[in-house]
């Protein structure tokens, strides 16, 4: 028997792939479309996919009554120093953490690429390439964006260290957790091809009735968002159980490191908002596969009903982006001030209510659609009133830098630029929940520029300060300080003047998802462009930066930043067990400044 | 090193004055680009009044950590740690209180401005407007159908808007409307409209390939003028 690998899941994928499609070419008589055909296609495919990877093998050997083969299965948790385990079905969740780390950053160089064609066509008034093709970029460029910022921080970030911030070996379900992992490739592919199949114009939103005309493209990614939706699922209930069962002894949840709760919080917004969104998406599939009506008023159906449900998952899905985030961030403050975390009980309490809060908020995205008038009020309260717990992150992050120490390594220049971004988000917010203001910015480049603000400010900034500060950990290596210097300076300047003048183009009438506007607008759009291609240019500094110090840069010592949680005190990067003997933990992690020991959780001797 | 009472009052300062600077910038500024309705009017005022309340807020964060940047930044070769301040009891509830008040005055605002844009006052004037893949039809009270929208000014008009197809959405930005269009469902916009004068509208919700080009011309102009206007539109072919 082959071993599982990277080949056999392919091969297994076109096979899949062969069977499903090609069973209703023969058996439908020729009443099937390309449709239903790519349909059963893709799930036989990722079914073959994951067979091929070895995804169900220690599964299946439990239920066929065998044993588990113990070699197998200690294998599979993957050997340290061989770089083939980032290319398998490795259990190890550091090594998912890394794999997921990676594919986000790949994604999210192909999405910025989208995005560089979109401001190019942008950039003078008229048709510069062809609009059709625009709605498709652009409406990739979001399908991609958004799967960036709800995987990285959470799948990649959060995999390499909940386990080992709560001084736990593993998380609880390592297998499932690979399974999450693998669950993503062959529905990224579909997202990425999906111009091959025709595109989709319907933006990441799918609003039918336009997503149920759109091209065989809009349904790969309806498909590829369902599949990433059940492994976001899997991975929620695997951190959920590993921090509520498996924290080491003295670690009570009030002593856990920030990013952990944050991490905690994001899970149970996954765990409750995501099956709704894929209950909607397979609704609108199963209008445009099955000739069912769900969405379609002809038939009895209701179009604004699929944006109530789309927006109960998807605003909560700021939330899932924007927490984590906030959780990095809050963990490096204190290390780089030399300050304990400024109120940490209000601050886990201040993640909490952004939680509960954001599913009462949703239909903020709808002050304009036609829904009854009656509900614009208290959803106009709701969503002005998140914007208190979530202001507890910038006393929190201020409480801790004033009167500290400050150190300005890369990592703490982007804790900086993520308060500065966030902040402008956040106002911009108000004048979004306010509708009086959102009915003028409601579907214009305001929006536009408001969730950029959000999701590069929360989500973007705290994976790059994250990936910087915890860098070596991950490599055992440092990272360049100046390119990382060079990095953040370039990107928050090119990123202000991309999308600052966002604002004003919108409140002037600039639409959002247009390819072409009023000649007058011209002026600010090239500037934004060029401003937007030094985001790219920036990038590329941090890619340089992160590919070469991870071949080459000096190797670093455990705790380079004289840091107290946890994962500092092992080796970098640790070793594949993690814990050689059971840590034990007697306070908070932020206790600096006090002559009491200078970490409260030591690997007792 | 000074005090840390003294810190915070040069920073409470800087913070006073640049917040006292900005506001009086913003106040009485048009931020809309043009208006001619009273919804317009609403939502100008509205959108100065978010501004003016968000600058002590920009500014107070700012303030904190561009002050913290300049004097809190430690040597290269100091390790020290910062005093342990673990929290402030007095400047969380303060924190709390101060937001929470904000935000409930914010949202006071906004309603009250909601009840003037979206109020139940009565219309003078409906239009019926039908918008398809990629146009405009509007239907006037005595059947007759244009591709331009005409309005009366000064009176109480309504749209009736639904659409055909996909969503779309009839903004009008001088009127200060925006409105989706959907399948199967009639919706509404109201205005009052204060500036005879031609506007353009448009298409706010993407619905496809002519999206971008999906405009509009907007009159508005006395009723008398509506009237002969209508007069001599060309009857619906059949």
């Amino acid at each position: 028997m082959m071993r599982p690998s990277l080949l056999r899941a392919l091969i297994g994928a076109v096979l899949g792939f062969a069977i499903g499609g090609g069973s209703l070419v023969l058996l439908g008589g020729g009443e099937m479309g390309p449709g239903q055909i790519l349909g059963l296609g893709y799930l036989l495919a990722l079914l073959g996919f994951l067979l091929g990877i070895g995804a169900f093998r220690f599964w299946w050997a439990w239920i066929a009554g065998g044993e588990v083969d113990p070699a197998d299965e200690h294998a599979a948790h993957g050997a340290a120093g061989d770089w083939r385990r980032y290319l398998r079905f490795t259990t190890d969740h550091k090594v998912i953490g890394i794999q997921y780390l990676v594919t986000a950053f790949v994604l999210f160089l192909v999405a910025g690429l989208a995005a560089m064609f979109m401001r190019f066509e942008l950039a003078q008034p008229g048709i510069q390439v062809n609009k059709d093709f625009y709605n498709t970029v652009m409406s990739t460029h979001g399908a991609m964006m958004i799967t960036v910022a709800l995987v990285s921080i959470i799948g990649g970030l959060g995999n390499f260290l909940v386990p080992l911030m709560i001084g736990t070996r593993d998380m609880a379900f390592p297998k499932a957790n690979a399974l999450s992992y693998w669950l993503l490739p062959l529905a990224l592919l579909m997202v990425a091809i999906n111009p091959l199949l025709g595109g989709f114009d319907s933006g990441w939103t799918a609003y039918p009735p336009l997503s149920q005309q759109a091209n065989l493209g809009q349904q790969a990614y309806l498909m590829a968002f369902i599949t990433i939706g059940v492994s976001s699922i899997l991975s929620a209930i695997n951190f959920l159980v590993t921090v509520f069962r498996m924290r080491a002894p003295g670690m009570t949840l009030f002593r856990m490191p920030i990013f952990v709760w944050a991490m905690t919080v994001t899970a149970s917004l996954v765990l409750i908002a995501t099956s709704v969104v894929a209950a909607a998406f397979t609704m609108l599939l199963f209008d445009r596969l099955l000739g069912t009506g769900f969405f379609r008023p002809s038939r009895g159906g209701d179009v604004i009903l699929f944006q109530h449900l789309f927006w109960f998952y998807s605003h909560p899905a700021v939330y899932i982006m924007a927490v984590p985030g906030l959780g990095a961030i809050l963990e490096i403050v204190p290390v780089f001030a030399r300050k304990p975390l400024f109120a940490y009980p209000l601050a886990v309490a201040s993640f909490i209510g952004i939680g509960v809060l954001s599913f009462m908020v949703w239909a903020h995205h709808m002050f304009v659609s036609g829904m009854a008038d009656a509900f614009h009020i208290p959803i106009m309260f709701t969503t002005e009133v998140i914007s208190v717990p979530t202001g507890i992150v910038f006393l929190s992050a201020l409480g801790t830098i004033w009167l500290g120490r400050i150190r300005f390594a890369t990592p703490m220049l982007f804790v900086f630029g993520f308060l500065a971004a966030f902040l402008v988000g956040g106002i911009t917010g108000v004048y979004l929940a306010d509708v009086p203001t959102d009915i003028v910015l409601s579907d214009t480049y305001f929006v536009v520029a408001h969730f950029h603000y959000t999701i590069v400010g929360g989500t973007i900034y705290g994976l790059f300060a994250g990936t910087y500060y915890w860098f070596p950990k991950l490599t055992g290596r440092m990272y360049s300080e100046g390119l990382g210097r060079l990095h953040f300076w370039w990107f928050s300047l090119a990123f202000h003047a991309t999308f600052l003048p966002m604002f004003w183009l919108g409140i002037e009438g600039m639409r959002r998802r247009v390819a072409d506007y009023p000649a007058e607008m011209g002026a600010v759009n090239l500037f934004v462009s060029f401003a937007a291609l030094n985001i790219g240019l920036a990038v590329a500094v941090f890619v340089v930066n992160m590919v070469r110090s991870w071949r080459r840069g000096p190797a670093t010592v455990a705790n380079p930043w004289r840091a107290q949680t946890l994962e500092w005190q092992l080796a970098s990067p640790p070793p594949v067990d993690n814990f050689e003997h059971q840590p034990t933990v007697s306070a908070t992690p932020y206790q600096y400044g006090s002559a009491a020991a200078p970490s409260p959780g030591h690997p007792a001797p | 090193m000074p005090s840390p009472r003294r810190h915070l009052l040069t920073a409470a300062a800087a913070w006073a004055v640049l917040s006292v600077v900005s506001v009086a910038l913003v106040a009485g500024i048009q931020i809309l680009p043009e208006i001619a309705s009273r919804e317009a009017q609403v939502e100008d005022a509205a959108f100065v009044l978010l501004t003016a309340a968000a600058m002590p807020v920009l500014m107070f964060v700012l303030v904190g950590l561009a002050y913290s940047a300049l004097r809190f930044r430690a040597g290269d070769d100091d390790d020290e740690d910062g005093p342990p301040i673990h929290g402030h009891g007095g400047v969380q509830a303060v924190w709390l209180g101060v937001s929470s008040l904000l935000v409930l005055g914010l949202f006071g605002y906004g309603a009250v401005g909601l009840l003037e844009i979206r109020g139940s006052e009565p219309a003078d004037y409906v239009v019926e407007v039908v918008a398809e893949q990629w146009a405009w039809h509007f239907i006037y009270p005595d059947g007759t159908e244009t591709k331009e929208l005409h309005v009366p000014v000064d009176r109480r008009v309504r749209l009736d808007i639904t659409s055909d197809d996909a969503i779309h959405s009839l903004w009008i930005p001088a009127f200060g409307i925006k409105q989706d269009a959907v399948q199967g469902r009639t919706t509404y916009a109201s205005m009052t409209v204060t500036q005879p004068g031609t506007y353009g509208g448009m298409c706010a919700e993407l619905c496809g390939l002519g999206h971008t080009g999906m405009t509009v011309t907007v009159v508005a102009q006395s009723m008398a003028d509506l009237e002969a206007w209508l007069h001599d539109q060309p009857p619906v072919p059949e």
